[in-house]
């Protein structure tokens, strides 16, 4: 039997207006959940966001997803979901400042089955008709996603070690040496 | 329970690139988006947001000296996935002008007057059949500073989670029989006029009740249905 689908609600731009409440003060941290600590390698993810013209884009709201340090997702559809570290939400926001700039504290990812360490990405901002979606990767191991990006494109998408725990994640939106970013 | 994500009727979401809207060719990708099969990365995602972030309530007209100024309304909202079936337990964010059009935030320098009883923003769960409720003032029209003519019609954005990272929807919800909404260039980046005509609330008959307040539903579906077992 057919089922009677919906179709899905059009997305529209977050706008200009996001409430500065909407953005909870530790929502970029996720190493810290209720007051208890996640296990695994406490990282910081850093970076800059620009448009075309090099512009730095403030008060953009960046949002993450990943596994824990075991590489489990703290989702039912991951059949090792019952041993996600209680202490992980794997998912936070941040915005940035008027430099560009924004911070996450997080876990370094294990590797999910079939994946390799990797941190989901949401971009969504004035001007942006829809979400943008991107992975960023630890290193160039082999990957489904990183593969389905074009060779040359697939450095974009590593994160650089800029000192120990700390790695750099510049997106651009537009221009020469934009961010790869996915059609779903 | 898996759930499935399939590609949108791209007639029926709105063009990246948007005719008179000066930060779209700045800010959207040149290069083709990059199709990707989805895996359980993209096909689990964060359910327990409302563990995280801070909840505000459905009521944010006021009540007394507190009241907001503006048409009381009362805002009944469903949210389903493709299959039809309600999405409850998951967050939804709101947030709206006042009844003169400015919001509550930095950004808008706006001459229409703030209202010092109206923040314009709830933050909610929805219930086991999908549904929210709010009780608000009908938000105004404000000027986009294009400096071309291209006013806002009054609207409410909504962003909420679902079940799925690819369930997360940020989106607007329009009034009807509004003169503006034929004009607005968000709301008709759309090509799909049924698709569109989705976007708009419905107003429902008043029946009598002393609510004070008129009553507008709406619909949001978001991206996934339920894996058939061949899926799962």
């Amino acid at each position: 039997m057919k089922r009677t689908a919906l179709v899905p609600t059009g997305e529209a731009t977050i706008g200009p207006f996001f409430p500065p409440r909407y953005v909870d003060a530790g929502a970029n941290d996720l190493t810290l959940f209720e007051g208890r600590k996640a296990k695994g390698e406490a990282i910081e993810i850093r970076g800059r966001v620009v448009q075309e013209d090099g512009a730095a884009l403030e008060n953009l709201v960046l949002e993450i997803w990943q596994a824990d340090a075991r590489g489990i997702f703290r989702h039912p559809a991951d059949p090792r979901s019952a041993q996600a570290d209680a202490a992980f939400l794997g998912w936070g926001r941040a915005v940035t400042d008027t430099q560009g700039s924004y911070i996450f504290r997080t876990i370094r990812p294990g590797a999910p089955q079939g994946r390799a360490p990797h941190v989901n990405f949401m971009v969504m901002y004035s001007g942006l008709m829809r979400i943008l979606k991107t992975t960023m990767f630890f290193s160039r191991d082999p990957d489904p996603v990183l593969a389905a990006v074009p060779l040359p494109r697939q450095e974009l998408l590593v994160a650089k070690l800029e000192k120990p725990g700390i790695y750099r994640f510049d997106i651009r939106l537009r221009g020469d040496n934009e961010t790869p970013f996915f059609d779903d | 329970m898996k759930t499935v994500i399939e590609a949108r009727d791209e007639r029926t979401q709105p063009a990246r690139l948007v005719p008179g809207y000066p930060q779209t060719p700045l800010r959207n990708p040149r290069e083709p988006l990059v199709s990707r099969q989805p895996t359980l990365s993209e096909l689990t995602g964060p359910l327990e947001v409302a563990r995280r972030v801070k909840l505000l309530g459905g009521d944010i007209a006021g009540h007394g000296e507190k009241q907001a100024i503006g048409q009381l309304i009362h805002l009944r909202v469903r949210v389903l996935d493709e299959d039809g079936a309600p999405v409850g337990g998951t967050v939804v964010e709101m947030w709206q002008a006042n009844a003169a059009g400015r919001y509550i935030h930095p950004n808008d320098d706006d001459h229409a007057p703030p209202d010092p009883n109206f923040y314009g923003a709830a933050r909610l769960v929805t219930d086991g059949n999908g549904l929210f409720e709010l009780r608000t003032v009908k938000p105004g029209a404000y000027p986009v500073p294009t400096r071309d003519g291209w006013w806002r019609p009054p609207h409410v954005h909504y962003s909420l989670f679902g079940k799925v990272w690819l369930s997360r929807l940020v989106t607007q919800m329009y009034f009807p029989s509004e003169p503006l909404n034929a004009q607005d260039r968000i709301l008709n980046a759309v090509p799909d006029a049924a698709a569109r005509e989705r976007l708009v609330a419905r107003l429902i008959a008043p029946t009598g009740d002393p609510h004070n307040a008129l009553v507008f539903e709406h619909q949001i579906v978001l991206r996934g249905r339920t894996a058939t077992p061949e899926q799962s």
